[in-house]
């Protein structure tokens, strides 16, 4: 009985020729958020390689300098020595023999590379640097090239194939479901049907499954389509867990907007006020509540402004120099070319700058962790608040398991200060054992290797989100479920 | 057959039907004549079990229609005052969908058969059904409820609206299901039909089952007089 309902039902979508043309709609939109989306990691993956690239050329540039004066030193005999700051270019020691040249004036880029999944949900990727210079300078460098702006409320940004799950497949269901059982109530056709051995909750079965089906094919069918042409890594296991994670979120988001339209259709009256109320809610679980919600992070835990941050930082600056300089040095700090040749003092600033960065870094950090920690608070608060709409718990969901979520990229950050240490410790210290740096050495500088989340970890922040949803679906099926077992066809 | 035993029913504090007792037998054509709001569609939806009793039984066939509505729902076919179809199959796809929601299923030929029978132009079979008049609809019901192989009928106000021709042809065609054993009720308000097609008549009024008739015993002009006397009258002298 099922089947033969499920069927007739399939044909009577098939037949609405209002569904069809939201149907090529939402595949448009899954087409060009595809797209859009892969675009965005694209862009992303070649602003890293570029940088990197730049960097690795200079570093190659004062490696050539290095042999070449190796090779002199060997021919013409003498000392390979280390270069003061005033050499002299294309005479003595190159640049690339000081420890402290190399560490400083080039820089090491980290990357914290997509996973297979990212171009379907961007999330935060595009707001956080997925590439950060590495150098001997302060922290600094690592970190202003945040944006500083609240995650959830830049994550909606982007156009993107969970753009087009959160929004607008839901708009989809309601349009297929709005009139669920009011349609068939209004054409009359309901009493021709329930005259016939058949029950309320059979009917809306078949109805819901039907429709499912469809809504299913599309988001399997161009969720797969999607993946394999702009995801990565398809060859890899970690891509397809991901994105069995992805279907299995998408599926219950899916069916909590199902159950939604099942309730309204139990306790509703006419499709057009069903649909008025459906759209209502889409309103204020889609776009409102997470608006709100990022509101309330913002406004109980703001985030100081890149303005204050850096102003901040040029006070610690000039309050570090003020303690230790003269004018005369203050001058000569700035002006190193002028230093008396032969004056060994232009050694001495260079390492005093070495110092003086770490007690900039010293300063600033306090307000760089103040920083992190308010949105670590923000984000907090949203994985707190992300059961009053199942749009931030998709959202969330899929940023986790696309590798685009805030905590996997403090999870990158942690190893970039951890990193950014190993840099400093090699370069300082050879710097300041005035070390020349040998051809060599240019093979042993650190190297960064990003350490992927344990995929345990991933599924362990999902389960609330998950969970969440499921519960959600199953309080509002539960409902009309129970109610539709006394449901009375007629009324007076 | 269909049967109801002092069957009540309250909508909220309206009293739709106040204890009412009726048998269809099989070969019976009831008709249940009455002012709009003498509780002739309640009685039907309540047999359809769309609507639940507030207090007595209504049985079809001796199975009680709230205890297995599916059951009963087999032997059931109902042919509302407008038959309601899916505007966008044709006739010959809602006769087969409603005959397998029946759990029937016929050949091709055999579908062609039941329209044929009530009546339906050949040419309008594989038509999409949204452009079809009340009388066009009405047949399709027919030829659904045929299909059906119903032991029982129920009809509310099937010809209401129809044309005269359209509405004598559609009383031949319930003298044609009449022919197959099967009970019928049909909620009406043509008299001069229920005397020409029913073989039994009640008169009902304000939840109340006020008189019944076999249509054999009266006269047109008679059926008229007392229906009318009922109308009219006090209703509490004739009260159970």
């Amino acid at each position: 009985m099922l089947k033969l309902i499920i069927s007739h039902e399939t044909r009577q979508i098939m037949r609405t020729g209002a569904l069809w043309s939201i149907l090529i709609l939402l595949i448009g939109a899954i087409i060009f958020a595809s797209w859009s989306g892969g675009r965005s990691i694209e862009r992303q993956v070649e602003g890293a390689e570029a940088a990197v690239t730049f960097e690795n050329g200079l570093r190659d540039h004062m490696r050539k300098d290095t042999e070449k004066y190796a090779a002199q030193v060997e021919a013409e005999g003498g000392e390979y020595k280390f270069a003061t700051v005033r050499h002299a270019p294309g005479s003595g020691p190159p640049q690339g023999t000081n420890a402290g040249a190399v560490g400083a004036e080039t820089s090491k880029y980290v990357t914290l590379p997509p996973t297979g999944l990212a171009a379907l949900s961007v999330g935060q990727s595009d707001i956080q640097l997925n590439y950060l210079p590495i150098s001997l300078a302060t922290t600094l460098d690592v970190t202003k090239n945040l944006e500083l702006e609240n995650p959830v409320n830049l994550a909606t940004g982007s156009f993107d194939i969970a753009f087009v799950v959160i929004f607008l497949l839901p708009i989809f269901i309601l349009a297929m479901s709005y009139d669920l059982l009011s349609s068939e109530k209004e054409r009359g056709t309901l009493a021709m049907i329930l005259a016939h051995p058949i029950s309320v909750r059979e009917l809306m079965a078949s109805k819901i499954i039907s429709r499912a089906a469809v809504m299913l094919a599309v988001v399997l069918g161009f969720g797969l389509i999607a993946l394999i042409t702009v995801g990565t890594g398809l060859g890899t296991a970690d891509t397809w867990m991901r994105f069995a994670l992805w279907i299995l979120a998408t599926l219950l988001y899916l069916a909590f907007w199902f159950a939604l339209a099942v309730l309204v259709n139990v306790y509703g009256k006419n499709s057009a006020s069903n649909g008025t109320v459906l759209a209502g809610i889409w309103l204020i679980l889609v776009v409102i509540t997470p608006q709100l919600v990022s509101m309330l992070a913002t406004t109980i835990y703001p985030t100081p402004s890149r303005m204050e941050l850096t102003i901040a930082a040029r006070e610690a600056q000039t309050e570090a120099e003020k303690n230790f300089m003269s004018k005369l040095d203050e001058y000569y700090y700035d002006h190193l070319e002028f230093v008396p040749e032969g004056d060994e003092k232009a050694m001495d600033f260079l390492t005093l700058a070495q110092a003086n960065n770490n007690s900039i870094e010293k300063a600033v950090r306090p307000l760089y962790d103040n920083f992190q920690n308010q949105l670590n608070k923000q984000e907090a608060l949203v994985q707190r608040f992300q059961y009053l709409s199942p749009a931030i718990m998709m959202q969330l969901a899929l940023n986790e398991v696309s590798g685009t979520s805030a905590d996997r990229y403090e999870y990158f950050l942690s190893q970039v200060y951890v990193f950014h240490e190993e840099w400093k410790e090699y370069f300082s210290t050879k710097f300041l054992q005035r070390y020349p740096l040998k051809p060599a050495d240019y093979g042993s500088f650190p190297e960064f290797h990003y350490q992927e989340q344990p995929f345990g970890l991933v599924i362990a922040r999902l389960v609330p989100s998950l969970l969440g949803m499921l519960i959600l679906f199953l309080g509002v099926m539960l409902v009309p479920f129970l109610a539709l077992r006394n449901y009375q066809v007629a009324s007076r | 057959m269909l049967e109801a035993i002092n069957l009540k029913k309250t909508f909220g504090d309206y009293d739709a039907l106040k204890g009412l007792d009726l048998k269809v037998n099989p070969g019976d054509i009831y008709c249940l004549l009455g002012a709009n709001g003498a509780g002739k569609t309640t009685t039907i939806n309540l047999f359809l079990n769309f609507i639940h009793p507030t207090a007595g039984k209504a049985e079809v066939c001796g199975i009680d229609v709230t205890e297995q509505p599916l059951e009963t729902k087999k032997l059931l076919a109902y042919i509302p005052e407008q038959v309601m179809l899916y505007g966008n199959l044709t006739a010959l796809e809602n006769l087969r969908y409603f005959a397998q929601l029946g759990g029937h299923d016929y050949t091709e030929t055999e579908y062609k058969s039941f329209l044929d029978r009530c009546g339906l132009q050949s040419g309008a079979y594989i038509q999409r059904v949204h452009q079809f008049s009340k009388g066009m609809r009405q047949k399709v019901g027919v030829a659904i409820a045929l299909a059906k192989q119903a032991k029982a009928l129920l009809l509310d106000e099937p010809t209401s609206g129809l044309d005269p021709k359209a509405s004598n042809e559609f009383s031949a065609l319930l003298i044609q299901l009449k022919g197959d054993d099967a009970s019928i009720l049909m909620a009406t308000h043509d008299l001069f039909r229920a005397k020409e097609t029913g073989t039994r008549i009640g008169i009902m009024r304000e939840g109340r089952m006020m008189q019944e008739l076999g249509t054999d015993d009266v006269s047109h002009a008679d059926i008229e007089r007392i229906y009318l006397e009922h109308m009219h009258g006090d209703s509490s002298k004739y009260a159970a």
